[in-house]
């Protein structure tokens, strides 16, 4: 398998894996911005999306309290915004997607829970704007752990 | 002073006195509203304002069904005493006969049966209406002295009316007085009380009907 | 501006006219408003009873212009509106009421109920009596140009992001584009996919469009906390921009009341007709739709439902366009048993949700929405409004029931056939 280099090759890869694999890469690409996140709940959700073997039960109730956390996280309407904060609110949308079973997902859970991810590193960037990594080599970055997911 | 002398100056100087009131309040209340006048609206429409406030007009008398399940009792009543209130004074025939002498003609009226049961209908209506008004949370919470004034008002000249016709309590020419007098208390209280609705609904449901219509949404 | 009985007064009197005085001179206390607002049904607090909500503005008018009324003033018969009045007003008309308008249209005699209560907030505000959720929002709203503090270069982030993501361009100050796009700070924030949505819908479209560096903000708190003159304020930013940029029409996103704001309120706010049209998104979609631009590809294939948003639908006239939308990529679509400008409100808007007082009450009034999801069963929802959605997904977490939100646009977005 080749080096994924585009959104649209790196989407249809994800499209094409089945519903653990996705999880185990979605969980992935959530680790990488764990640490934008404070929230006790979320990763330990992550460490359940990462886990091979986990049972049905587990994903459930990991998927639920991801959900919990996500909306305690969100910025409410006309409240003061805070970027670095709003971070943690994709990161939490990211772990929500990872265990969303790929029949209730509109798109690709993987896809989305990519998506929010970067969404999460674009947040903090708002704030911060001399951190060193920037959106696109988030991206790239996402590339290369599909890659390597699907060359092992 | 005697039967007669009641009876005489109720329907002559008392009338007269109530109907003046009535129209002067009347004209008043619906001025003080119109002149206040509203803003020309400068959005750029999406429909017809007058044409959606007359449907409204209308339409408004026809609840949806939701609307009719949750409010059931408030609609059914209120449809009974209304509908009876206005059979009972425009299809009775010596009620036809005192406004063919006021405006000139008249028209064809119901049978005196029909009349006394809506009239029997309409004043169990009432009495239904107020025990909701003590046992309703709502209306508990709404209501108000001027509510419970206009109730009486109301049902006075039904009962009044029913009484005279059946020939109970006084004597029949007083009952008669009191039933005008009953109706000229409801002519005069009009004017200061909710019962302007009488005539301002048909504004208020032009307005609504102008103003969601002028947003493409018949209300 | 400091805040005062007397300014509270004064601005009530303004808000009384023809409508409002044929409205308080119509009310037979039915209580029917009652049983069609959910801040009462799912309550029992009679005190939320729509009309009752607009007691301060009743007082006013009878006693200032009405002639009875006044007669009554003079001889000391009147109802005052005092601090007392307002402040245990506050969270009636404020915190259980999101204005979105069902109480008119079910009362009998024609009253425009939630129009009332938008007047009465004017008066509220003006004596400080509004909502520390909602003074904030105005406040940042008039300084730093968004309710939640959104700044450009936090948009151009965002937008950069999509440029990234999607090899498209998002046009920025184009001057002559035929389309200027809002955004509120809810989406910005919180559902920023939506951009990304609008871009590549828009670039299928070929269509020109544009966002304003100097306005892009749709969200109206002016309209929510009710003072017309900051609303005017944020109203005149986008005439600003929209004449500058000489554009066609300007979009209103997917949140409620930014829609009515900018609509149906915006001129008259401003004191002249608009020189561009405005629309909303779901809108200018279905035109799209008509015209051919939206070529639609695939089919959601589990069953959708859509909640109206009030301000969208109810007060906004915008009810079979995204029934339109919404055939498209669904032939497994229900309606919720009262559905279209009869829906119910999701409890959430007029500000109630920047209200952290009213968290409770909120969430315990989502029962309405519930008891109709529960009555169709749908798998997921669709909605175009942001508050709506965030607001519901909230609700249904409480409740522990697992239906997803859809954005309308995001989901057209989805479904866009390649070319």
């Amino acid at each position: 398998m080749s080096q994924i280099i585009s959104d649209e090759e790196f989407r249809q890869a994800l499209h094409n894996l089945d519903a653990t694999q996705q999880r185990l890469v979605a969980a992935q690409f959530v680790e990488h911005v764990l640490p934008l996140s404070n929230e006790e709940r979320i990763s330990r959700a992550v460490k359940v999306a990462a886990d091979k073997n986990a049972s049905q039960d587990e994903l459930s109730a990991a998927l639920k309290s991801a959900k919990a956390a996500t909306m305690d996280s969100h910025t409410r309407c006309g409240s003061e915004g805070n970027w670095t904060e709003q971070a943690g609110y994709f990161v939490a949308r990211a772990a929500v997607a990872s265990l969303t079973p790929a029949v209730q997902s509109k798109s690709n859970p993987a896809w989305q829970a990519a998506m929010s991810s970067r969404m999460a590193r674009t947040s903090l960037l708002i704030d911060d704007e001399s951190s060193e990594i920037s959106t696109h080599s988030e991206n790239e970055w996402q590339y290369d752990v599909l890659s390597k997911f699907l060359n092992s | 002073m005697s039967e007669i002398e009641f009876l005489s100056w109720i329907r002559g100087p008392g009338f007269q006195i109530a109907t003046v009131i009535l129209v002067a309040g009347v004209v008043i209340r619906v001025m003080e509203i119109l002149l206040l006048g509203r803003k020309a609206n400068l959005a750029e429409a999406k429909g017809s304002e007058m044409s959606s406030g007359l449907r409204t007009i209308v339409t408004r008398s026809i609840p949806d069904s939701s609307t009719f399940k949750r409010s059931t009792f408030t609609i059914v009543a209120g449809y009974i005493f209304h509908i009876g209130l206005f059979v009972t004074i425009l299809f009775y025939a010596p009620h036809i006969l005192l406004i063919k002498d006021i405006i000139g003609f008249g028209w064809p009226s119901m049978p005196t049966q029909i009349v006394d049961a809506l009239t029997v209908v309409s004043i169990i209506a009432l009495l239904a209406i107020l025990a909701h008004r003590f046992t309703n949370k709502v209306l508990r919470y709404l209501t108000n002295t001027e509510d419970l004034l206009v109730w009486f008002v109301t049902i006075a000249p039904l009962v009044t009316g029913y009484m005279a016709f059946h020939r109970i309590g006084m004597t029949a020419s007083t009952m008669l007085g009191i039933h005008i007098l009953s109706v000229e208390l409801l002519m005069v209280m009009l004017p200061f009380t909710k019962l302007m609705h009488a005539f301002t609904l048909f504004i208020a449901r032009w307005y609504n009907g102008a103003i969601s219509g002028y947003r493409g949404v018949q209300s | 501006m400091s805040a005062s009985l007397e300014r509270g007064i004064h601005a009530l009197k303004e808000q009384v006219d023809s409508t409002v005085a044929a409205f308080f001179s119509s009310c037979v206390h039915c209580g029917m408003c009652a049983d069609a607002c959910l801040f009462y049904t799912e309550t029992g607090e009679p005190e939320r009873t729509p009309i009752n909500k607009t007691e301060p503005l009743r007082r006013i008018w009878k006693s200032e212009y009405t002639l009875f009324g006044r007669i009554g003033k003079m001889l000391g018969l009147a109802k005052k509106v005092d601090e007392k009045l307002l402040a245990d007003w506050e969270t009636l008309v404020y915190d259980s009421c999101t204005l979105c308008g069902r109480c008119s249209m079910v009362c009998p005699v024609g009253n425009d109920i939630a129009l009332m209560i938008r007047k009465t907030r004017e008066g509220m505000a003006a004596a400080g009596h509004a909502p520390e959720g909602l003074i904030g929002a105005t406040t940042r709203a008039v300084t730093i140009g968004s309710p939640m503090g959104v700044k450009w270069p936090a948009l151009q982030a965002q937008i950069s992001h999509v440029e990234k993501d999607t090899g498209l361009k998002v046009p920025v100050d184009v001057v002559g584009a035929e389309y200027m796009l809002l955004l509120s700070s809810m989406e910005i924030m919180n559902f920023p996919e939506f951009i990304e949505a609008i871009t590549k819908i828009f670039s299928k479209a070929g269509v020109s469009w544009t966002i304003s560096s100097e306005a892009f903000e749709a969200t109206n708190s002016g309209i929510q906390i009710g003072v017309n003159d900051i609303a005017a304020e944020l109203v005149q930013r986008i005439v600003d921009a929209a004449e500058k940029l000489k554009v066609k029409t300007v979009i209103s996103p997917e949140c409620g009341h930014a829609y009515m704001a900018i609509r149906w309120e915006g001129p008259n706010l401003v004191g002249k007709p608009f020189t561009f049209k405005v629309r909303h998104i779901l809108e200018i979609l279905d035109e799209f739709r008509k015209d051919g631009r939206l070529k639609i590809t695939g089919k959601e294939t589990q069953k959708l439902t859509y909640h109206d948003p009030c301000q969208i639908s109810r007060r906004g006239g915008v009810i079979n366009e995204p029934r339109n939308l919404i055939d498209l990529f669904s032939d497994n679509f229900v309606e919720m048993p009262d559905n279209g400008k009869m829906n119910w409100c999701c409890g959430a808007g007029g500000g109630v949700s920047s209200n952290e007082r009213a968290d409770e009450i909120r969430l315990k009034v989502f029962q309405r929405k519930k008891d109709q999801l529960d009555a169709i069963k749908p798998d997921a929802i669709v909605s175009a409004c942001s508050n709506c959605r965030i607001h519901l997904e909230d609700g249904l977490e409480e409740y522990g029931m697992d239906i997803p939100l859809m954005s309308l646009t995001e989901t057209l977005a989805e479904h866009l056939a390649d070319d």
